[in-house]
């Protein structure tokens, strides 16, 4: 997964501005050019199909057994397809975004890519858009193969509970691949990119959450540093929906659900903002 | 070409014969360190005892419908196991509220993402109609995740969903009684599965030959569900000789699994009008009875041969 992509077969066709026209609808059109690109590269690539098919197999291994004759035992085999989706995404998403630049570099594919009228901070929104897009795509085909499962078992099909699960979930990857591709401008190879914002990622799903009360515990300065870390870390736990969705609890507000894609995009907007501001000053041989 | 070829067929034929002629020795052999045919617990090794009792506690998660303490939130009463427990009251239930208010804006926000209030399966967690066991008597579905209608004991088939980490736990530590008898007590009593559970127990009494819970467990089968009173009380019996084999000669023994067998055999006893038995059994009771007034009661009251007791009624008041 982590060996460079090959040359592009095509650079993406970049429109220049005309004189005196408006720069802003090109650049639209050169973000979404490289993001296709980067999509097509993504779904030609094993990663998706290995990790899905490994997730299919397990589930419907999972939900084979016969527990004690009973049949319509259903939440045991929810959570393990949901805790194997959710490990399934971070790892496209991870290793997909961390390998876009580096691979370009190593390619030497990003000078012909910069030479033409694009600016480096449209490809790097590109590459972001174009990861956050095929991630979104996975999740949608993994949450209808768990939504599926799911109908099987317990013949309904709550979509507004899956939309919303869906959706965070989305958003929460949005923020990873922020990170990933701030990243991969700030560590030297894409492995380390990757272990280290898996690392963190799964650090702050796990005990994000709890950082406040473990720093109450602590003396200064720790207490001071944990708390400042507790309110400036993105709080990617609070897009995992899982217990809700197995434990069949109600709908989140709708005003929430919004609140919570309000602050995935802030966080996401800062590393990209803080992404485009070192590719700026970075030489790229 | 010919050679080579015959010469792996050879090589093959050599080897499936020398297994099949040593297999049956190794088996007997007295230095086979094989324990277990069970891949997880040869995989696993004494590693497998913490994956059970997490697994467990699983059981225990999916009873409070996800809401659970974390090891970052202190709370005793939770680590009882409420699983285990059954009936809930409502000032236990407000012990049980872990998160208490919200720390900060944060916090506060958190809760709407993961299960905020206590509920048990069978209690409406605001899914629209309810669907893991009795519908909700006032058909009012509440929206807001949490607010759940109060039902004493998880109820019909979503009681179910505790099996399968109850199954788990038990496969990765078989030497864990508790798991068999859990599980047997939901399987017979709200998933009407008693062949089901007795099966269970039997496994678990493979795994811990003449366990006295266990066999206290398989006794209340014989006697509650299939109402084979002398099946019960041989079984009881039984389980009441182990306890006083293991526990007996201890200074601190564990009396609750020892009393509960004793009152479940004086009952059986009274109910079969064995008033002598009864009273031997309610006297040992007596000793351990943190109500040792309660219990003399009963056994003046056997002594002066009343008419015969149906189960279920108080004792008598003392003239």
């Amino acid at each position: 997964m982590n060996s460079p992509s090959p040359l592009p077969v095509a650079l993406p066709d970049l429109v220049p501005a005309a004189p005196g026209v408006s720069s802003r609808p090109c650049a639209w059109t050169n973000i979404r050019a490289v993001a296709s690109v980067t999509v097509k590269e993504l779904y030609r690539r094993k990663d998706f199909y290995v990790l899905f098919v490994l997730t299919a197999l397990l589930t419907l291994v999972m939900g084979s057994v016969s527990i004690f004759n009973q049949d319509n035992i259903v939440r045991y085999l929810k959570e393990i397809c949901l805790f194997l989706i959710w490990g399934a995404s971070l790892v496209i998403a991870i290793t997909a975004t961390a390998r876009q630049i580096p691979a370009e570099r190593e390619s030497r594919t990003l000078f012909p890519l910069l030479a033409k009228p694009v600016t480096r901070a449209q490809v790097l929104l590109g590459k972001f858009l174009g990861c956050w897009s095929a991630s979104g795509l996975c999740l949608v085909v993994f949450y209808l193969f768990f939504g599926m499962v799911a109908a099987a078992k317990e013949h309904e099909w709550p979509v507004l509970h899956y939309f919303q699960a869906l959706t965070l979930h989305w958003f929460m990857l949005a923020v990873v691949c922020a990170l990933t591709l701030l990243g991969s401008l700030v560590f030297a190879a894409p492995s380390s990119n990757n272990t280290i914002t898996l690392v963190v990622t799964v650090g702050i799903l796990l005990v994000g959450r709890h950082l406040k009360k473990v720093a109450l515990k602590l003396s200064e300065p720790g207490q001071t540093l944990l708390t400042g870390l507790y309110y400036v870390l993105p709080h990617l736990e609070l897009f995992d929906v899982r217990l809700l969705i197995v434990h069949k609890w109600g709908l989140i507000d709708w005003w929430i659900w919004l609140a919570a894609l309000a602050y995935a995009a802030i966080y996401a907007a800062l590393f990209l903002t803080l992404a485009c501001w070192l590719f700026r000053r970075k030489a790229i041989n | 070409m010919r050679v080579p070829c015959l010469s792996v067929l050879l090589l093959a034929v050599a080897a499936f014969s020398f297994s099949t002629a040593l297999e049956p020795r190794f088996q007997e052999w007295e230095g086979d360190r094989h324990v277990s045919d069970n891949i997880l617990q040869a995989a696993l090794g004494d590693g497998r005892k913490l994956f059970a009792k997490h697994f467990y506690t699983k059981a225990d998660v999916y009873f409070h419908n996800g809401y659970y303490p974390t090891i970052y939130d202190a709370n005793e009463d939770f680590k009882q196991g409420c699983v285990a427990g059954g009936a809930h009251h409502a000032e236990q239930e407000e012990m049980e509220d872990f998160l208490g208010p919200a720390k900060d804006w944060i916090d506060a926000f958190s809760r709407h993402f993961f299960p905020a209030h206590h509920t048990h399966l069978g209690e409406t967690t605001g899914y629209g109609p309810e669907h893991d066991g009795d519908p909700d008597p006032d058909g009012d579905h509440d929206h807001h995740h949490g607010e759940g209608k109060a039902s004493e004991h998880a109820t019909g088939p979503g009681a179910a969903e505790i099996l399968p980490w109850l199954r788990l736990s038990a496969e990765l530590d078989p030497q864990r009684v508790e798991t068999y008898v859990v599980a047997s007590y939901w399987l017979r009593s709200k998933l009407g599965k008693v062949d089901e559970a007795e099966q269970f127990l039997r496994e678990g009494l493979q795994a811990n030959p003449g366990d006295y819970e266990i066999l206290f467990e398989l006794g209340r089968i014989y006697y509650e569900n299939r109402e084979d009173v002398a099946h019960a009380r041989n079984i009881w019996e039984l389980a009441l000789r182990r306890w006083q084999e293991r526990e007996g000669g201890k200074s601190d023994p564990p009396l609750f699994v020892y009393g509960s067998i004793l009152n479940s055999l004086a009952m059986l006893e009274r109910e079969q009008n064995n008033y002598p038995r009864a009273i031997k059994y309610y006297t040992a009771l007596k000793e351990i009875s943190p109500n040792p007034a309660n219990i003399q009661l009963w056994i003046d009251y056997l002594k002066t041969n009343g008419p015969p007791i149906k189960v279920g009624l108080s004792a008598p008041a003392p003239r």
